[in-house]
């Protein structure tokens, strides 16, 4: 069980670097089209060099079209997919110097305890966000450029939203049970606890 | 109770939670939903808030930038550059007193131009550093506490993770920030040198000495640092001429150090992954906190908090430089306790309104038209201009006074008092945002949980914590000064900008 859960996890943060890392490419790439498109309609290369400015346009260099709205659609899935593994390593920032003082077996069960109520934010959050895709489903809104429909992003952000339910309803168990024990889990990163 | 006491009991709530150890954005999205609930007495409107809030969080193209940035980081760490870089800096700066530890110094400063993050910055460099400067005779307290502060040169040179969610919370222009950060930057470096220099005067037994490298050896050293250069002024300087936007420019930086990892042989799959699995940690982390900022701050905007707070401050009559000098002094404070992300993202939504309504008198309406119009005369007398006007806009000019409609009118040029205003308010704006990032960054190597000194002292368990504090308070003593400096002379920060 908890070997799964970490491989879930880590997947789901690999698919959402995978993304990213098109949507850097596809940045790259559309800041070249447009150089290349505002060189190839430079006054001095049309006068100049017409054959370079022809091939330039006849080859269609050109930014990509709606980059900025596939970039808003696919980043959001990345986000979503990045909170299992931020879940798991139970990354979140605190503040930890006035709870230092605390006995050690208070101190993890206040941890677990904050880990219980994180967890029930992010069932909410998914909860609420399965309802929204529902909404944009149900109205037919598209993108403005590409006329994608709206709800696919939604789906794909969902997916990893229900991971992170996932993920984080079974460490504030694990983590919730140990601590009745005053016992501390740390999923380390070889998927040892 | 009233929306507004509600908007002011929120903020003791809010503390207690994150001191009782909740998750910073936990607790503002909780504080942010129940301020909501109670504010309008039903849960509809925050559920109804829920279903497309988060999602329009996380896909905001302007914060993109920030898992960019981050991935941009951790490619620089594979480049092989961090070397390169020390390698450069301690050719030419080795053999002076206190050599090595500014040579680690000028790396980080070097290595902040193409990473956006501090605790890279400084894990990065100590990786390089710490044995050589172990090598080299230099005490343990006085390395650690040498890389902890060049670290946060990491932020405090452009690209900067912390100056781009400023911007965005303050609607504030991303290319001006990183513009006007880079030579408070330099200043920074160059202190923390004077630092050094003064800190191995005062106690010579914590550095060693070493002989100086042929001047060929040193070119050779400078040459191999050039792709950092590239990158740094592609990013820094496409974005502020406008080639691309800051988004587009932290997709060419990932790209570009992606680049030198690659070419350095560094990139395998692992590593890679790795660098994936870095990013996605950072990067769920701080989109929580700005997902609770985010419903924090709607919920504050409903009360109206931040408006009558900065109109009860205007009503206590202090000047502005009091504000300005509280609001930094409680910065320092809480940077002891608290990340300095979490602190911006708190903080700056009740701060900035209470600093723009303060006047700094950080641009004089009568200079500025005094500027254009020598601008204009500088290149001829425009025709038609008869002598007269000629002298009565010189006289005017030459005693301070502002033109009047018809003067610039004859000399062709615009510049009103809401003009003025507006440019003395986006100054204002960028300044304070580049004193915010420096006391912020204070917090990073004040003790007891300055993160930065954490991360060294986990790569160095020789040395004592107590070592570490020992010294780092020498640099903190050296950011304090440099704070005052630019809180006296705006013109420090604010002078690229005119250029």
């Amino acid at each position: 069980m908890q070997n799964s859960i970490i491989t879930l996890a880590r997947i789901m943060a690999v698919l959402g670097g995978l993304v990213l890392t098109a949507l850097i490419l596809l940045i790259c790439v559309s800041v070249l089209g447009r150089g290349a498109n505002t060189f190839a309609h430079w006054d001095r290369i049309e006068a100049s060099a017409p054959g370079v400015s022809a091939f330039l346009l006849a080859a269609g260099v050109a930014p990509v079209p709606g980059d900025f709205e596939i970039v808003e659609a696919a980043i959001a899935f990345s986000i979503f997919a990045f909170l299992p593994l931020c879940q798991l390593k139970n990354a979140h920032a605190t503040v930890d110097v006035f709870t230092s003082f605390l006995p050690h077996r208070m101190s993890i069960r206040l941890k677990a305890f904050w880990e219980i109520v994180l967890c029930a934010a992010i069932v909410l959050i998914t909860w609420r966000l399965g309802v929204g895709l529902i909404d944009k489903m149900s109205n037919g809104e598209t993108t403005l450029l590409l006329g994608f429909p709206k709800w696919w992003a939604f789906a794909a952000s969902l997916l990893a939203a229900v991971v992170a339910s996932i993920v984080s309803i079974y460490c504030a168990t694990v983590r919730g049970l140990a601590a009745v024990r005053g016992v501390d889990v740390v999923f380390d990163e070889d998927g040892a606890a | 109770m009233s929306m507004l006491e509600l908007g002011f009991w929120s903020f003791p709530v809010l503390l207690l939670l994150i001191f009782a150890r909740a998750p910073i954005g936990l607790a503002m999205l909780g504080v942010g939903i129940g301020g909501i609930w109670l504010a309008l007495g039903e849960p509809t409107v925050f559920l109804a808030k829920l279903k497309t809030e988060t999602f329009t969080t996380f896909s905001s193209y302007s914060l993109t930038i920030i898992p960019m940035f981050l991935l941009m980081g951790q490619f620089a760490t594979l480049s092989g550059m961090s070397q390169a870089l020390f390698k450069a800096a301690e050719s030419w700066l080795g053999h002076r007193k206190g050599g090595v530890a500014m040579a680690s110094v000028g790396a980080c400063a070097g290595f902040g131009a193409i990473c956006g993050s501090s605790l890279a910055t400084a894990a990065t460099m100590s990786k390089v550093a710490l044995p050589e400067l172990k090598r080299y005779g230099y005490s343990g307290g006085f390395s650690t506490a040498t890389l902890a502060a060049g670290g946060t040169l990491g932020i405090l040179i452009p690209p900067s993770v912390i100056l781009v969610i400023y911007a965005i919370l303050t609607e504030q222009n991303i290319a001006k920030l990183f513009l006007a950060a880079f030579i408070p930057g330099l200043l920074a470096a160059i202190g923390y040198m004077i630092t050094i220099s003064i800190y191995v005067r005062l106690f010579p037994a914590s550095a060693g000495t070493r002989p100086a490298v042929p001047y060929s050896e040193r070119m050779l050293a400078l040459l191999n640092v050039w792709p950092v250069l590239l990158v740094f002024g592609l990013v820094v300087g496409g974005i502020y001429l406008g080639w691309f936007t800051p988004t587009e420019g932290a997709a060419v930086g990932a790209f570009g150090t992606g680049l030198l990892a690659f070419a350095s042989g560094n990139l395998s799959w692992a590593l890679f992954r790795n660098a994936i699995l870095a990013t996605a940690t950072t990067t769920g982390m701080i989109f929580f906190i700005i997902l609770g900022a985010a419903f924090y701050n709607s919920f504050l905007a409903l009360t109206q908090v931040p408006q009558e707070l900065a109109n009860y401050v205007l009503s206590l009559g202090l000047t502005p430089w009091m504000v300005l000098t509280l609001i930094l002094v409680f910065y320092l404070i809480f940077g002891c306790v608290m990340d300095s992300l979490s602190m911006i993202l708190l903080t700056i939504p009740i701060f900035f309104p209470v600093i723009s309504a303060m006047d700094f008198g950080l641009v004089n309406l009568a200079e500025l038209q005094g500027t254009m119009a020598m601008e204009v005369l500088a290149s001829g007398v425009p025709p038609g201009m008869g002598a007269e006007m000629l002298e009565s806009i010189q006289t005017a000019i030459a005693s301070g006074a502002e033109l009047t409609r018809e003067q610039m009118a004859a000399l062709d040029i615009r510049m009103t008092q809401g003009m003025a205003n507006r440019i003395e308010a986006e100054y204002l704006a960028i300044w304070f945002g580049i004193l915010v990032l420096i006391v912020v960054e204070v917090g990073l190597i004040t003790p007891p949980v300055g993160m930065n000194l954490f991360i060294i002292n986990a790569m160095d368990r020789e040395t004592p914590m107590v070592e570490t504090y020992k010294a780092v308070l020498f640099f903190v003593a050296s950011d304090i000064f440099r704070v005052i400096l630019l809180v006296l002379f705006p013109s420090i920060t604010l002078l690229v900008l005119t250029l």
